[in-house]
């Protein structure tokens, strides 16, 4: 592989600073589990369907899975594991253990990252909002009704 | 997926130097959404992208420009879909945008990518066709203005040649009392690709203080895409609209013509004469919810 088709690349990973050097057709989604060992963001479909691969870029939800790690570049992101401060849960994975909202968990940390851009732009969603956020994201295990009880409580959590 | 060599260019005019009008492996990149599948399944194999989201603020941005709007060809679907200029113009774009895919894609789908890639299925295209819109086109060759009728010849074609670049979108300023509607039929969830997809206008004389003169549909457009091979108007409808009363009779008439003059292709989805009843059925709702 020659030098054009290599970058390096430096961001925010959970409020640190890193770098990588990374394949131009490496998604980002690869580059997290292999360079930094974060399992979180995992590929289930691979076709932006699912939201498995869910992280936020500059607080915005992406499918990593459709993401090169080379747009990434002088980014901030954040993956389900930058959540927790101090060992304290973040008030939106509370809410989820909470209420149970997931069954075998696959699917969840692209949940509680859809949620996290839900609440910062609509601290009160209502029903409608809910699912129009996360009809984007499948729970095979189809805990969708707890999944929603646990994003009311996120918001109330968010709010105390 | 294999490696490529990626540019990222910093002004318009470089990313269209590095574009090559003869190397079908060269191609902009914008969103990555579509290009990304598309490699994944080997479909497309590119020697050289050029990335546009380092462009010096061009192509971004969604402006007002008398009465209608200037679309940045970067403008993400999120941005279109989230913008009170957008809705003031044309809502039924609006609408369109909250089921197109999910919020993921659209926070970084941009709205030039969307157009470029040329998929009939895409819900965007009818939409932009019967609101009058037209796509700015740059290339080393200066630029010029293609209407959205004429963007999409067939799957994945466009009517762009390969060093072009989309720069922006031009939506006219809409006439007061335009009716406009966008009704997506989808075989599985609200959000799925279309299995049809049918968008309307129309407009009516102003019948004024002369109640006894019925209202009549002085101009009307129907845009017909997903189940046919490329997003097509349909002049049978609208003629059998144009000079009518816009009533459940009229629009039975319209929706008729159009599934007699649509050419369906089957897939998936369903099959030719399944979508061509789908065609006439949504045809008709559109009409109706757009009065
Ligand atoms: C899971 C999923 C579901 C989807 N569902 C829907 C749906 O229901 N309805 C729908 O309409 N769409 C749907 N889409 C498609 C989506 O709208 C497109 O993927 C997106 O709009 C493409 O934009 P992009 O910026 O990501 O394009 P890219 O992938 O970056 O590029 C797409 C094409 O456009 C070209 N290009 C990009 N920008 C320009 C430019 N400025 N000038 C010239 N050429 C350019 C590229 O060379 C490429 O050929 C879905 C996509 C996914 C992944
Ligand atoms: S794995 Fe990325 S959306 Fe399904
Ligand atoms: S909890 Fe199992 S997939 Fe959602």
């Amino acid at each position: 592989m020659s030098a054009r088709h290599e970058r390096a690349v430096a961001f925010t990973l959970n409020g640190r600073r890193v770098g990588a050097t990374v394949a131009t057709h490496e998604t980002i989604l690869e580059v997290l589990q292999r360079e930094f060992g974060l399992f979180g963001a995992r590929e289930s479909c691979g076709q932006g369907l699912c939201g498995c691969c869910t992280l936020l870029v500059n607080g915005t939800a992406v499918s990593g899975c459709l993401y090169f790690a080379a747009f990434a570049d002088g980014a901030e992101l954040t993956t389900v594991e930058g959540l927790a401060k101090n060992g304290e849960l973040h008030p939106i994975q509370r809410a989820f253990v909470e209420k149970s909202g997931f069954q075998c968990g696959f699917c969840t940390p692209g949940f509680i990252l859809m949620t996290k851009e839900l609440l910062s732009r609509h601290p009160q969603p209502t029903e409608d909002e809910i699912r129009h956020y996360l009809s984007g994201n499948l729970c095979r295990c189809a805990a969708y009704p707890d999944i929603i009880a646990a994003v009311k409580r996120a918001a109330e959590l968010m709010r105390a | 997926m294999k490696s490529f060599e990626l540019v990222e260019p910093a002004t318009i005019d470089e990313a269209v130097a590095l574009l090559e009008p003869d190397d079908p492996g060269v191609r902009a990149i914008a969103g990555a959404t579509a290009l990304v599948p598309m490699m994944k399944a080997r479909l497309f194999q590119p020697t050289r992208l050029v990335s546009l989201r380092r462009l010096d603020g061009a192509l971004r941005g969604v402006h007002e420009h008398e009465g209608g709007l200037r679309l940045g060809a970067l403008a993400t679907l999120t941005e279109l879909e989230r913008s009170s200029r957008v809705r003031a113009v044309a809502p039924v774009m609006s609408r369109a945008l909250r089921t197109l895919s999910n919020v993921r894609i659209r926070n970084v789908a941009t709205l030039g990518g969307h157009l470029a890639h040329g998929d009939p299925h895409m819900d965007l295209p009818p939409v932009l066709m019967t609101l009058g819109a037209r796509v700015r086109a740059v290339s080393r060759r200066g630029e010029r203005w293609i209407d959205l009728n004429d963007l999409v010849l067939g799957y994945y074609q466009t009517t762009m040649a390969a060093d072009e670049l989309i720069a922006e979108v031009h939506v006219p300023a809409q006439p007061t009392g335009a009716r406009t509607w966008y009704e997506k039929f989808t075989a599985l969830s609200a959000d799925d690709w279309p299995t049809v997809g049918v968008a309307v206008w129309y407009r009516t004389d102003a019948a004024g203080s002369d109640t006894t003169r019925p209202t009549v549909m002085t101009e009307a457009r129907v845009a017909v895409s997903a189940a046919t091979e490329r997003p097509v108007r349909v002049p049978a409808a609208e003629s059998a609209l144009t000079g009518a009363a816009p009533d459940d009779a009229t629009f039975r008439k319209a929706a008729d013509a159009a599934a007699d003059a649509v050419e369906p292709l089957a897939d998936l989805r369903g099959s030719a004469a399944y979508k061509r009843e789908m065609i006439r059925v949504h045809v008709r709702r559109a009409l109706e919810r757009a009065r």
